[in-house]
């Protein structure tokens, strides 16, 4: 085979694997949004019906109570307990993170790597090991089931790996720039909100996502924390779905379409940072 | 517009002391260079100048002022950083002005004192852009006009040239003598190149293990050093140093090699005391070919291993005493290796150091 | 007087940033973890509140030594995650050296593999439980009608297959960070040592074991910490797909905890099952931020 030939095949050859590597990505997310917009009869039908006759935004009317719906999930009140408790929970774990990778980042101060260790150490710890004790501990405090007692526990849980990201974006940023700041009359406090903060705001948001998305998805620690729509989350609602021996997979699916994109776009508009962020906070010590 | 005082200034890191106890005396408008190798401890001494460290122990006073525990903003100076420091999120103008602006300037003084930097640097085209792009060079600017629209009492420069080529170096180190010129004011300026310390200051200031080892002009640090450091560090390329004793009113170096005492130096030294000798390249020379033939001297053979021809003079490398040896030849000629020279030595130049300390003879 | 409160200071100001993040730490995870130490040992039972006051010393943890159930789980965990995380990096690697080949595209699809990050393991779980489901699963239908299989296999029900599906999920959802991370280390790596190989005279595999993967390693130990942070997550997918069954026969560690726990309201017991689990996500993930350590000197990044 000449050499031109075999560059050629080479490349087709990558192309199919990309492209196989692809739909292996794809496919199984894509059947679950495709049938979030079929009607259930069509997705258990048998034989199977490939081409989907026509779509359909029933079963998210459904779900929502609209129309002639029938079953009573409050997707509702899953949705809006789901974006308080995500959005509080990430908007303190970004406070406490930001003051926590800047410590991290800046000074140097005794224990340090030990400390930052231990920081993880404490995400380590499964949450269904974690959600025995919070059950018991919470009940007693009287914050089960609120979801004040949720955003507590989803803040301790992106803490760390909030600092774990803003540590190394701060990094990236070097130390003479807030130096030079303070020799040009200003306080710490001001160099870093007009030199180090705008400059790692990229970052910032990127873990802000990365913090939210955890709450969003969360579901091992909220299966056990909550139970009523009063703080019910999305991910816990998606087993509402499930009876003893039936499941009705178009009502789930459309759940999961409602569960999925809001992640989706917050992922593509913070992606390139996210991506820095991984990699930078590792490597460079 | 502003002298500065060090007193006793010691810095330490945990237990580990860097700087130990320096005391130094700017004097207002003075270009003071910080010289040694790193980690000597000069940066972190321009650093607690600047407020960026703090002080261990001692007293540093900016125009008569006792500034240890001012933060950098109280301190009125302007620093040059290494990186030059830019804010990459500010267009050249922004950075310009930002210490104005801080300051709580009016508009209209930050644009005019702004104008006024970039006029004198030549940065008037440059004002809109980013600081990714411009050059080298303009950065290095840039970074300059920052630290003069602030009239500030001092300039403080960390080794502001050691990121730029060979060619820009030599341009810039340029601009900062003018710049000094123009805008008359105190500078104290850290490098570990011996050449920009040479050119650019006042008075250098040499350092070692967070000691200072010599202060002096460039003329007296390089004609006087105080020690075996400062004569190997200061120099391009450096003096040659041989070890030698004192016998029968000769120097002997090891390998039995004579050479004369310089008359200057017959009182200061001590029968049986280890010495070294010190001559720079330039004053070891064939016959015929040195820079000065007057005066007390004496000859020595050496002969050639390799030449370097570099135009209206070659460098000689050769060996004595076990030990390299540089000289230099001054007009065109060209030289072969294994060829033997009669070389004069010039006494008059020549420097002897107690093999023990280090230091000078002549030094007190 | 006044230099010493200054030095101060610079002390205090990390401690004084690092509070708020130990605060919250302590509270929710450190005092927790201290009061469920305490209930596992004791044989508390959720359905009666005083026994939480007798104490048994370690019976529960000694109990759990001749648990089968307990063993069982434990191992099959362990099993679970050799399996899972070599499967996910190498496929990781793969996938980054087939994208790094590429010539364009590179991005788009970099962000299409960034996806099933960020789905909720509890809908990777739905959604393979829906994909594996022996009568409308895409994966049976999809062979049936290929005429590859003529009876619909039972991809959750039968024990090895429950497993490998399981497997299947957990690769699908987190294979992307290695990728990702990898890729990212393979775009940030200097072409010059790989060219000066090839001139040297090594084969690809030669020139690949001596320079990429040194210099990819810190990229895998960031992932495999990154990973170890949250391999209990597993728990939501193997909850979702097969709830520990057929007959607990893809029962991992977590699932087993959450039963005992739950179900049969032995807290004191569960706490004990929670305690083995949690050290073993320490020593793992300490395992790796330690060869991470070493790795950042090696390529002489640190400090």
């Amino acid at each position: 085979m000449s050499r031109a030939v075999r560059q050629r095949v080479q490349a087709v050859a990558l192309w199919i694997a990309t492209f196989l590597l692809m739909v292996i990505m794809c496919i199984p997310g894509l059947w679950v949004v495709l049938s979030a917009f079929r009607p259930n009869r069509e997705i258990l039908a048998r034989p199977p019906v490939w081409v989907p006759e026509r779509l359909t935004f029933n079963n998210f009317a459904k779900i929502f109570g609209l129309g002639d719906a029938q079953v009573a999930i409050p997707v509702g009140s899953y949705f809006m307990n789901s974006v308080v408790i995500a959005l509080t929970s990430t908007f303190v774990a970004l406070v406490i993170g930001m003051a926590g990778g800047y410590a991290f980042a800046r000074f140097r101060f005794r224990f340090k790597n030990s400390l930052f260790l231990s920081l993880m150490l404490f995400r380590t710890v499964p949450g269904i090991a974690l959600s025995l004790p919070l059950f018991m501990l919470w009940s007693r405090l009287g914050i089960i089931d609120t979801q004040m007692g949720l955003i507590i526990v989803y803040i301790a849980l992106n803490v760390p790996f909030t600092i774990w990201l803003i540590d190394g974006f701060f990094r990236q940023i070097p130390m003479s720039l807030s130096e030079a700041a303070q020799v040009d009359g200003c306080t710490r406090w001001q160099a870093f909100w007009k030199i180090e903060f705008p400059l790692a705001k990229g970052g910032i948001a990127a873990a802000g996502v990365f913090a939210f998305l955890t709450s969003w998805n969360e579901y091992a620690l909220a299966a056990q924390l909550t139970r009523s729509t009063d703080s019910k989350t999305l991910p816990v609602g998606l087993m509402d779905f499930t009876a003893q021996f039936t499941i009705d997979w178009a009502g789930m699916s459309a759940m999961a379409v409602i569960i999925i994109v809001p992640a989706l776009i917050l992922t593509f508009l913070v992606q390139k940072h996210l991506i820095r962020g991984l990699t930078f906070g590792g490597v460079k010590g | 517009m502003a002298e500065i005082s060090l007193k006793q200034v010691v810095k330490n890191y945990g237990r580990t002391p860097v700087v130990h106890g320096i005391d130094l005396e700017i004097a207002d408008n003075e270009f003071v260079v910080l010289v040694g190798p790193s980690g000597c401890g000069k940066s972190t001494t321009l650093r607690m100048i600047a407020g960026l460290e703090d002080i261990s122990d001692g007293e540093i006073r900016i125009r008569g002022r006792l500034v240890n525990d001012l933060p950098p903003r109280k301190r009125n100076i302007s620093m040059v950083f290494q990186n030059y420091a830019l804010y990459p999120h500010m267009s050249v103008r922004d950075n310009l002005g930002f210490g104005l602006k801080i300051a709580g300037q009016s508009k209209k003084v930050v644009a005019e004192r702004v104008d006024e930097a970039a006029g004198i640097l030549g940065l008037s085209e440059l004002l809109d852009r980013l600081p990714a792009e411009l050059s080298g060079g303009q950065r290095q600017r840039v970074a300059m006009g920052r630290a003069i629209v602030r009239h500030p009492d001092a300039f403080l420069f960390d080794e502001p040239l050691s990121n730029l080529d060979a060619k820009l170096r030599g341009q810039m180190r340029a601009e900062i003598k003018k710049l000094h010129q123009k805008v008359a004011s105190t500078i104290v300026y850290v490098t570990h190149d011996q050449i920009e310390a040479m050119t650019l200051a006042d008075r250098i200031v040499v350092m070692r293990d967070g000691h200072i080892d010599q202060v002096g002009t460039p003329m007296e640090v390089f004609n006087h050093p105080a020690n075996t450091f400062v004569a190997a560090f200061i120099g391009s390329p450096p003096m040659n140093q041989l070890p030698a004793t004192l016998d029968d009113g000769r120097l002997r170096l090891g390998d039995g090699t004579a050479i004369a005492l310089p008359t200057r130096l017959r009182e200061r030294v001590r029968a049986g005391q280890k010495l070294i000798l010190g001559v720079r390249p330039d004053d070891i020379s064939p016959e015929g070919h040195g820079l000065l033939e007057e005066g007390e001297h004496d000859t020595i053979d050496l002969e050639v291993d390799i030449a370097e021809p570099l135009g209206m003079e070659s460098l000689i490398y050769s060996r004595l005493a076990g030990q390299e040896v540089l000289a230099k030849l001054y007009g065109p000629r060209l030289l072969s290796p294994g060829e033997r020279l009669t070389c004069r030595v010039a006494l008059t130049r020549a420097h002897l150091f107690d093999a023990d300390t280090g230091r000078n003879l002549e030094a007190d | 007087m006044f230099r010493a409160i200054r030095t101060r200071q610079t002390t205090l100001a990390p401690l004084v940033l690092l509070l708020p993040a130990f605060t919250v730490m302590l509270f929710v995870v450190a005092m927790p973890l201290a009061f469920s130490f305490y209930t596992s040992l004791t044989p508390y039972r959720l359905t009666r509140p005083e026994s939480i006051e007798i104490y048994i010393g370690a019976r529960n943890y000694i109990r759990l030594w001749d648990n089968a159930a307990f063993w069982a789980a434990f191992w099959r965990t362990i099993l679970f995650l050799a399996i899972a995380l070599n499967v996910e990096l190498l496929l990781g690697l793969g996938i980054a050296l087939l994208i790094n080949k590429l010539t364009w595209g590179q991005r788009t699809l970099r962000t299409i593999m960034m996806f099933p990050m960020m789905f909720s393991p509890i809908l990777v779980g739905f959604q393979f439980k829906f994909i594996f489901n022996d009568n409308i699963g895409i994966v049976n239908n999809a062979l049936q009608s290929l005429g590859l299989i003529d009876r619909a296999i039972p991809w959750l029900v039968d024990a090895q297959l429950a497993m490998f599906s399981i497997i299947v999920a957990e690769v699908w959802m987190s294979t992307s960070i290695f990728a990702i991370l990898l890729l990212a280390g393979l775009l940030a790596m200097p072409r010059d040592p790989i060219e000066a190989a090839r001139v040297d005279g090594c084969n690809s595999w030669q020139v690949f074991r001596h320079i990429p993967l040194p210099f990819l390693m810190p990229f895998i130990f960031i992932a495999m910490t990154i990973r170890s942070l949250d391999v209990a997550r597993a728990y939501d997918i193997v909850h979702v797909m097969t709830g520990g069954g057929p007959a607990g026969r893809t029962e991992l560690l977590w699932t087993l905890i959450a039963r005992v726990g739950y179900n049969n309201a032995r807290m004191g017991e569960a706490n004990a099952m929670a305690y083995v689990s949690t050290l073993l996500s320490i020593a793992f993930t300490v395992f790796f931020f330690r060869k991470l350590m070493a790795a950042r000197r090696y390529m002489g990044g640190a400090e």
